[in-house]
């Protein structure tokens, strides 16, 4: 764990009140030959959370998921999954739900008869098949078969498939993929309202505006190391908001940056606009004083902006910076 | 396992399976029978695989002329497991079920029940409907029928069953363990219609004492009663101890083995 996030959950979690994890991994590593996929992990997903787990293709977000799902075997490390150990996965996953990698069924069966085929063997309540096809947007589809479904449906279905146990832990490997803005915008509904409190839900996604509206808990991984956990508005924390003006004259644009200087400012220039980092200021009070500066100047401002840092921003910014 | 073989059933007992299946086994089972009885010899065949006049006429008859049309399937039956098995790893439905069953041993052997229980209601099918085919086709060749419904006629009956059944399941246990081991349909099918058909028989017809020794040609012999060059109990013992080994190896590979892609 990066000394950053220790802090981080520290202060939204206090020692004698911080809730039980739903996972944590210590060290978790897998190596492929010689690619170290994941190496030595050391994350917490505190219970009831929605937690967004981010990272480049091929950071090791879905090796992690598959080490925590039992399907892939770590190198070295250990982890917990809902108070138990990761290598005995039968005494946890009965309470887990997950899509992980591409949906996959059988594509003769219809959705009802593949749902039925997994309730069975997991010793789910079948009488849950039409309820969870309903979650989904899958209620008039369920009679057809897997085979006919388009992408997304198939995204649905494996979503359906996770939820037939009615699980404590939700793990969904880049749910949205597939999926039209329409369809992106009924999983973001459908995240929030699943990750009510009475849930965990760790979903991994590379639309990160997405998970931005969503968790309240972040991972992000590059290259298989931890680079940041905690709560969300930490990571947006990280970069402050700026202020971006750009004057009706572009000549004007070295006499706005002295200005923002005077007011204490380092701006730099970006195309037609002037960018003023406002660091701990008010950044509406910022751009306040600098277009009240502007217009004693005779200076025409086509553009004034307060623009705040979004999670793709300080990804970008987090990735940038580690040589990718 | 109960549950793996429920499952498994419920991918099995569907409409348009059984009806497929109905319709195969009912082609095979009289367009086998019409074939072998029609070209019934009035002596013996050395090879061993043909069926006489002189057997038809036994109380036997009747089901040996299933065991006989069963013989030849064998290399359809080996590549009919080794696909069923193979492409859930292609498809990614093992990771899929492994998420519901994480008891992969009991995952794996209830699949493997399921789908011999599936055969063994085919085969008992296709006893019957061989049986009933030869009876109706037997007269036109002049073979009488009338010990064909006798004790003996029935003790028969359930020993071809149970031999034929046990050839199926190693067949089967077998195509498993190759499909197991390459996880890919390709290649598993590959791999199984090549030794299963020429690599097998070249190898037999290019020197003799393979028959005691390589899987396929020791589970024929076994279904056709024993060979010249090896019992039936030999055979049905070289292999027992073939398939342990198969089934010890394919069941530490499914358990340890990442499940991916």
């Amino acid at each position: 764990m990066t000394q950053e996030t220790a802090e981080a959950l520290r202060q939204r979690y206090p020692q004698e009140e911080r809730p039980p994890v739903a996972l944590v991994t210590n060290g978790l590593s897998k190596r492929y030959g010689r690619r170290l996929a994941v190496d030595a992990l050391s994350i917490e997903v505190p219970t009831g959370v929605v937690a967004g787990f981010i990272g480049p293709n091929g950071a090791g977000k879905t090796t992690t998921m598959a080490m925590l799902l039992g399907l892939v075997r770590p190198s070295a490390g250990t982890a917990t999954v809902l108070g138990e150990s990761i290598e005995e996965p039968a005494t946890y996953l009965s309470r887990v739900g997950a899509l992980i990698e591409a949906p996959s069924f059988w594509p003769g069966l219809t959705g009802v008869q593949n749902l039925r085929a997994l309730a069975v063997l997991g010793g789910h309540d079948e009488s849950r098949i039409p309820e969870v096809l309903d979650l989904v947007g899958l209620d008039t589809r369920g009679s057809d078969r897997f085979g006919e479904y388009s992408f997304g449906m198939k995204q649905r279905l494996g979503i359906a498939a996770a939820l037939l146990g009615d699980p404590a832990l939700l793990v969904l490997d880049e749910p949205t993929n597939g999926l039209d803005p329409a369809g992106i915008n009924e999983m973001r509904d459908f995240i929030r309202s699943v990750g009510d409190g009475r849930r965990t839900v760790l979903v991994s996604s590379h639309i990160l505006s997405e998970l931005e509206q969503v968790c309240d808990w972040l991972i992000v991984i590059d290259r298989g190391s931890l680079v940041y956990q905690g709560p969300t508005q930490g990571f947006l924390g990280r970069a402050g908001a700026v202020v971006a003006l750009a004057p009706e004259h572009l000549g004007d644009l070295d006499r706005l940056a002295e200005l923002a200087r005077a007011d204490g400012h380092e701006p730099h220039a970006e195309g037609d606009e002037l960018i003023v980092p406002v660091g701990e200021s008010d950044p509406r009070r910022v751009a306040l004083a600098l277009n009240k500066a502007a217009i004693a100047q005779d200076i025409v401002l086509a553009e004034l902006e307060v623009r705040r840092p979004s999670l793709e921003s300080n990804y970008l910014a987090v990735v940038e910076g580690r040589g990718r | 396992m109960i549950a793996a073989l429920r499952s498994e059933l419920v991918k099995l007992r569907r409409r348009r399976v059984l009806i497929l299946t109905a319709l195969l086994t009912l082609a095979f089972s009289v367009g086998s029978a019409a074939l072998i009885v029609t070209s019934a010899e009035r002596t013996g065949n050395p090879r061993g695989r043909g069926v006489t006049f002189a057997s038809l006429a036994d109380a036997g008859g009747g089901t040996e002329v299933f065991t006989t049309a069963v013989s030849f399937a064998g290399t359809f039956l080996f590549v009919v497991f080794v696909g069923a098995v193979a492409v859930e790893f292609s498809r990614g439905t093992f990771r899929t079920m492994l998420l519901h069953q994480p008891r992969r041993l009991r995952l794996l052997a209830g699949k493997m029940t399921g789908l011999l229980l599936f055969a063994a209601f085919i085969l008992a099918a296709s006893e019957a409907l061989t049986w009933l085919s030869a009876r109706l086709l037997a007269p036109s060749r002049g073979v009488p029928t009338a010990d064909w419904i006798s004790f003996r006629a029935l003790g028969d009956a359930f020993t071809d069953y149970a031999s034929v059944l046990f050839w199926v399941s190693g067949y089967a246990l077998l195509g498993m363990t190759i499909a197991v081991l390459v996880r890919s349909v390709p290649l598993a099918l590959g791999i199984g219609i090549a030794w299963a058909g020429p690599v097998e028989h070249i190898l037999q017809d290019a020197w003799s004492p393979v028959n005691r020794y390589f899987p396929g040609l020791l589970l024929e012999a076994f279904v056709a009663g024993g060979t010249s060059e090896v019992s039936a109990s030999r055979a049905l013992l070289t292999v027992v101890v073939y398939v342990g080994i198969a089934v010890a190896i394919a069941a530490t590979t499914f358990a340890r083995r990442d499940v991916t892609g």
